[in-house]
């Protein structure tokens, strides 16, 4: 047993039990009940990292004749990993206790009662002590003796514990699901806020084992390991060009989803249609993201400014504000442009202004062209807000008494109404996407993306593509404004409306998912708008996780969870003989004034 | 794309003509507003007109903040010279610093502590602002950027970004999102007199501290060995390995020391506005890059001069322009101001005003 | 007029005197060889001339007008295709997607194009396929059938070499610019390179100058061979003569050559 990893692996499992208690998520979420009365989403906080630390501490090493001896001491190791972890929290436990709780709550705030209470399960400051190091030496023994299981055994737990959490998130999604299709749900949920039935959470990991397991054997795959590439979600993109076919599997696929995805809004209720819309919206802007951040490989920062364009433009054409503010009182001036023709012109207008903004910028290295988009974003936002242009565009107060986009009585504006509108122009964002990624442009982006003075030289003319990208891009986003202006009714852009962290939000969506992903940009909209919209709790929260999410995903996994096949390769080229290459080109540019903010940028 | 050339008007290859001219235009565009916008400010009646008094203090205060922003812009033009990457997650080592400093701070106000033995106090301050500064810019160097360093270059970038927003969110999550007031000594409280106009002690102070840092600063870099090897590997990093200089340890001290920097830009920053919270990084850290980009990335005399040039700017540029055209609130659009010069700097003079294309920066 | 006419080019980084009154004219059909020590400036006229940087005095016509000031696309655009020194190909995409950005300048379709799918841009998709597989096909088996859709980075040194000229003749050039294409070969592959020279010359009709060390194929494709020497012209005429003049000998060893007796 190596005693240095286990104390290292027991002081970052301990030092994130700690964090997670000191910023606050622990507290939070200690009143989401996952199942029954004695697990809560903090309780699942605090599991995981003794659990993980103990699995990544130890090195699945079990073999056929040795499993027995091999597997208790991987679970020895774990569990000193755990223990570790567990003594770190129980140290700061203890701390807190000695220096006094409220002396500690004056530096941090989230260190409450009801956080000690948590932690120490109503026993006393020792007892509790003792029972998280036990406990968290057990969840570490679990981790790594998970850890080195055999797949087949594996795969099952994690599955089942997986679906009975998910299961207990969704809480809210779930169970108003079953009512409309008149499925029993006692068993299972039966007051909604209070997590599952433990029963029911036991039935529904039984099944998960059992349905896992059935489907491993109907498929009839060996028992070996794979190796770590089978881990790998699908891919896409991964198809050559110009291959067509007309798979049968495929179109059952597409028409199910298409059913099912008509039909959500009726089966999830208001509530969860209006999430639903609301992630629709993200897709929407991950997608126009996604062109211009994952096709050509511009960081753009402000994307907030071309959402705010569409969504203040929609208010201002659709209805008779402009007039007044420019205390015109002629009807035949009013500009009460139809709704659905105003989503056609903001993108238009946005589009221009993209090529407006791009040109001076779009010649600037990665870096800059970052902090000079955040800057337009900012600028939107400020200009937006401010006395100076208060009679256009409402100041500080913002723009009222916005149209609804109607067809006949059909209001769009109601939430399982909502969803159609964003469904229709989602699609026609993927659209527009999968058709550009095949064809001259996308080409000409790729080769721009991988190298882009060679791109130049090669007859492509990076200036007008990165417009293309940028103002494309521009005008996806701003429907996703307009579409939001509708579903809101009225805006204001004070507070954190269009603020840095919306950009910032579509961004993570599209990076989550994959750079240059189309069905990563849903993923990434799912989880990381879905979750937090469905876990209030997640609220406060959010520029914590999202942070959290890009780091990750960077340092572990840069394609993307729904990755497009190109841009891994692209992502992950440092161990390659692509070194030599950069090193080359290097010294090739370095004449070309290397340091200069402007004109070098590939990727 | 081509790079520039020399030779030819404001120094760019002759491009397609449309390039130029626009940007001929723009340039005239902005010179005219410039002129107009002043003019009108100085001929304003006199019940609207500014002062000249009014005039220099801003310009005082402009200086403060200037110096303010001068440190941070240190710490953001040594990393890239180094590392040729910007740190986006800066404006959180300053943060992190106020807070750093901050509890400290609070306790000494409440007892008394701060105006009895006020060296000792600041001394304290600074010390504590600087060494929580100084663990978050290593912490990132080692954890978010080091384990990406050859990576394509977006994906440090991303890091960076998911860093900086990771920061605010865990402050935010440990001592809560509002804002909090930041004690100052007595003694700072107070005004000077200079030339005959009164002037906050704590703008004069701020400034001189800057002086102070920037020259010891600019003494390590050119006379200790560390400095040396900082130049170095800003030069090549490839030949300075061969040489032996081992270039993590140089990139972690360069970290360092831009994080020792913020940390004294917080203490300054936050006796100055009185209030720090978890989102206080954001814009002086932008306005911090903006100004590194001015005088010239890579530059230490550059990072100075544009922090101070775009602190000028900042708080006198709103009132200048804007007063003459009946705009109100105009420090409201500071920030616009601050985005201004950067896109106009990288459109016209991207080195900046002490930059060159060529090599030996720091 | 000559299809190339670079006049008193000049160009300098800082204190570097890179180019200095540089002449040379080429014209259409020939086959011209750039000589000289490393640090010429053999590499820094190339650049020049496909637009990656202006000049700092002078001025360089192709086909009679002045291309100073264009972009490097609109370079290629107008004719001219390059190759680099240190192989610069777009790794991550197929051999065949390479030759198909090279044919990118000589084709049209737009968004809408693209995303609807007009007759238009599907012939043209097909004209660009054919086009770049012809290009590829240049250099016989090496860079066609299955190759096609083998990933960049994964070739050989030597055909990642021949892919570059490949994409470059995709391109649809007049004038072709090779700079050192010959690095990294072994012998027969460099004959063999000799050969497809003359035979871009021959078969399709471009012209060409090359800049190389290896004087069998400066010997073997030269109509005429220019000298440089620190950013100068310092000969110039029939490989004999070229390489019996004193001063190129002189700026390669170094020495006079009287002293070597």
């Amino acid at each position: 047993m190596n005693l240095r990893r286990t104390i290292r692996g027991g002081a970052m499992g301990g030092t994130v039990l700690v964090y997670l208690c000191l910023v606050g998520l622990v507290g939070t979420f200690s009143d989401l009940s996952l199942i029954g009365t004695w697990l809560t989403a903090a309780g699942l906080l605090l599991v995981l990292p003794p659990v993980v630390a103990g699995a990544v501490m130890t090195r699945p090493r079990v073999q056929a004749g040795e499993r027995r001896t091999m597997a208790l001491s991987t679970a020895g190791t774990g569990a000193a990993t755990g223990f570790a972890s567990g003594a770190v929290l129980a140290v700061g436990m203890g701390l807190v206790q000695v220096i006094g709780i409220d002396t500690v709550r004056r530096v941090f705030v989230s260190v409450s009662p009801i956080l000690m209470e948590t932690l120490t399960f109503g026993l006393s400051t020792w007892g509790g002590a003792l029972v998280i190091v036990i406990g968290a030496a057990a969840l570490g023994g679990a981790g790594a003796l998970l850890r080195s299981m055999p797949r087949q055994i594996r795969r099952p737990i994690v599955v089942g514990t997986v679906a009975v959490v998910a299961l207990g998130l969704l809480q809210r999604v779930v169970p108003s699901i079953f009512d409309t299709l008149s499925i029993e749900r006692d068993w299972l949920y039966r007051d909604i806020t209070n997590g599952l039935q433990t029963t029911g959470a036991l039935i529904v990991f039984l099944l998960s084992v059992g349905v896992t397991e059935g489907l491993r054997r109907l498929q009839g795959r060996s028992a070996k390991e794979a190796g770590p590439a089978d881990a790998l979600p699908p891919e896409e993109g991964a198809a050559p060009e110009g291959r067509r076919g007309v798979p049968w599997g495929g179109v059952v696929r597409v028409v199910v989803l298409a059913v099912a995805l008509v039909a959500l809004p009726q089966l999830a209720g208001p509530v969860v249609s209006e999430s639903l819309g609301t992630v629709g919206i993200y897709v929407l802007l991950g997608l126009g993201l996604n062109i211009v951040v994952g096709y050509a490989g511009l960081l753009d920062l402000g994307y907030v400014a071309f959402v705010a364009v569409g969504a203040y433009f929609f208010a201002l054409l659709t209805g008779s504000h402009l007039i007044t503010a420019f205390g015109l009182e002629d009807p035949l001036a009013s500009l009460h442009v139809d709704p659905f023709v105003a989503i056609a012109l903001v993108a238009g207008i946005a589009a221009l202004i993209g090529l407006v903004i791009g040109a001076p910028v779009l010649r600037l290295r990665g870096d800059y062209l970052a902090i000079v988009t955040l800057g337009f974003g900012e600028i939107a936002r400020v200009l937006l807000t401010s006395d100076w242009l208060q009679p256009v565009f409402g100041g500080a107060r913002g723009l009222g008494d916005i149209t609804d986009a109607s067809i006949g009585s059909y209001g769009f504006r109601h939430p399982q109404h909502f969803y159609y509108l964003v469904l229709a122009l989602c699609l026609f964002a993927v659209f527009v996407s999968w058709r550009l990624q095949d064809s001259r442009i996308g080409r000409a982006w790729t080769a721009m993306r991988e190298d882009e003075q060679v791109a130049d030289a090669t007859g492509v003319s990076t200036v007008r593509y990165k417009l293309l990208a940028f103002a494309m891009g521009g005008a996806i986003g701003s429907l996703g404004g307009a579409v939001y202006a509708i579903k809101l009714g009225s805006l204001s852009a004070s507070g954190g409306t269009f603020g840095v962290l919306v950009s910032v939000t579509v961004l993570a969506v599209v990076i989550l998912g994959g750079l240059g992903s189309i069905r990563g940009v849903i993923v990434g909209a799912l989880v990381l708008i879905g979750l937090p919209d469905l876990l209030s709790q997640f609220e406060e929260y959010r520029l914590l996780v999202y942070g959290a999410a890009l780091m990750v995903m960077m340092l572990q996994r840069p394609q993307g969870l729904v990755p497009n096949s190109r841009r891994t390769r692209e992502l992950l080229e440092v161990d390659r003989s692509q070194d030599r290459w950069t090193g080359a080109l290097a010294a090739d540019k370095r004449v070309a004034s290397e340091v200069s903010p402007v004109g070098e940028g590939s990727g | 794309m081509a790079a520039s050339a020399g030779g030819r008007k404001l120094g760019w290859t002759v491009g397609f003509p449309w390039r130029r001219i626009i940007l001929t235009l723009v340039a005239i565009g902005i010179g005219v507003f410039v002129l107009i916008g002043s003019y009108r400010t100085l001929t304003l009646p006199d019940a609207e007109r500014i002062i000249a008094e009014t005039w220099f203090q801003l310009m005082v205060r402009g200086l403060a903040l200037g110096a303010v922003y001068a440190l941070i812009a240190l710490g953001y033009t040594l990393v890239y010279g180094i590392l040729r990457t910007i740190n986006f997650a800066h404006g959180e080592v300053f943060m992190a610093g106020a807070f750093g400093s901050y509890f400290f701070a609070a306790a000494f106000a409440e007892s008394g502590f701060l105006d009895r033995h006020i060296v000792v106090s600041v001394i304290v301050l600074l010390l504590s602002s600087m060494a929580v500064s100084v663990g978050v810019a290593v912490l990132l160097e080692r954890v978010a950027y080091r384990p990406v360093r050859r990576a394509p270059r977006v994906v440090p970038l991303i890091t960076a970004i998911g860093a900086s927003l990771f920061l605010q969110g865990t402050f935010s999550g440990f001592f809560g999102p509002d804002f909090k007031g930041y004690p100052k000594p007595e003694i700072l409280g107070g005004q000077w007199e200079l030339f005959g106009v009164t002037v906050k002690r704590t703008d004069i102070v701020v400034f001189l501290t800057m002086v102070v840092a920037v020259a010891a600063l600019q003494y390590f870099v050119r006379r200790t060995t560390t400095g040396k090897s900082m130049r170095a590997v800003a030069y090549d990093r490839e030949i300075a390995s061969l040489m032996g200089i081992d270039v993590d340890r140089v990139v972690l001290t360069t970290f360092a020391i831009g994080g020792l920097l913020a940390g004294i830009a917080a203490v300054l920053y936050s006796m100055t506005f009185g209030q720090i919270g978890p989102f206080m990084g954001f814009l002086p850290g932008i306005a911090a890059f903006t100004a590194a980009v001015l005088g010239g990335i890579g530059s230490i005399g550059g990072a100075a001069l544009g922090g101070l040039l775009l602190g000028i700017l900042q708080s006198v540029g709103p009132y200048l322009l804007l007063s003459g055209f009946h705009v109100p609130s105009p420090f409201q659009l500071k920030d616009v101001v601050t985005f201004s010069v950067l896109v106009l700097v990288l459109l016209f003079r991207p080195a900046g005003l002490l930059g060159s294309e060529e090599v030996d920066r720091l | 007029m000559s299809l190339l006419d670079v006049r008193g080019v000049a160009k300098h980084f800082g204190g570097l005197r890179a180019l200095d009154g540089l002449d040379v004219r080429v014209d259409e059909g020939e086959i011209v060889s750039i000589i000289g020590p490393n640090g010429a400036g053999k590499s820094t006229v190339f650049n020049v001339i496909s637009g990656m940087y202006g000049p700092d005095e002078g001025d360089v016509g192709f086909r009679g007008e002045s291309i100073v000031g264009l972009q490097p696309n609109q370079v290629t655009r107008l004719g001219i295709a390059r190759t680099f020194q240190n192989v610069h190909l777009f790794p991550n995409m197929t051999v065949l997607e390479n030759a198909m950005v090279g044919q990118h300048c000589r084709s049209s379709a737009g968004v809408v194009g693209a995303v609807i799918g007009t007759p238009r841009q599907r012939r043209e998709e097909r004209r660009i396929r054919e086009r770049a597989q012809n290009a590829l096909s240049f250099f016989g088996p090496r860079l066609a059938g299955h190759r096609q859709d083998q990933l960049a980075f994964a070739l050989s040194s030597t055909n990642r070499r021949r892919l570059e000229m490949a994409r470059a003749m995709a391109t649809e050039p007049r004038l072709l610019l090779l700079d050192e294409p010959t690095g990294g070969m072994d012998p027969s592959e460099t004959l063999e390179l000799r050969d497809d020279i003359v035979r871009m010359r021959d078969q399709l009709g471009l012209t060409v100058v090359v800049i190389e060390h290896d004087m069998h194929v400066v010997k073997g494709v030269s109509d005429r061979v220019i000298a440089f020497d620190d950013g100068r012209k310092i000969a110039e005429g029939s490989y004999d003569e070229v390489a019996e003049d004193e001063r190129v000998i002189e700026a390669y060893l170094g020495t006079r050559h009287e002293e070597l007796r």
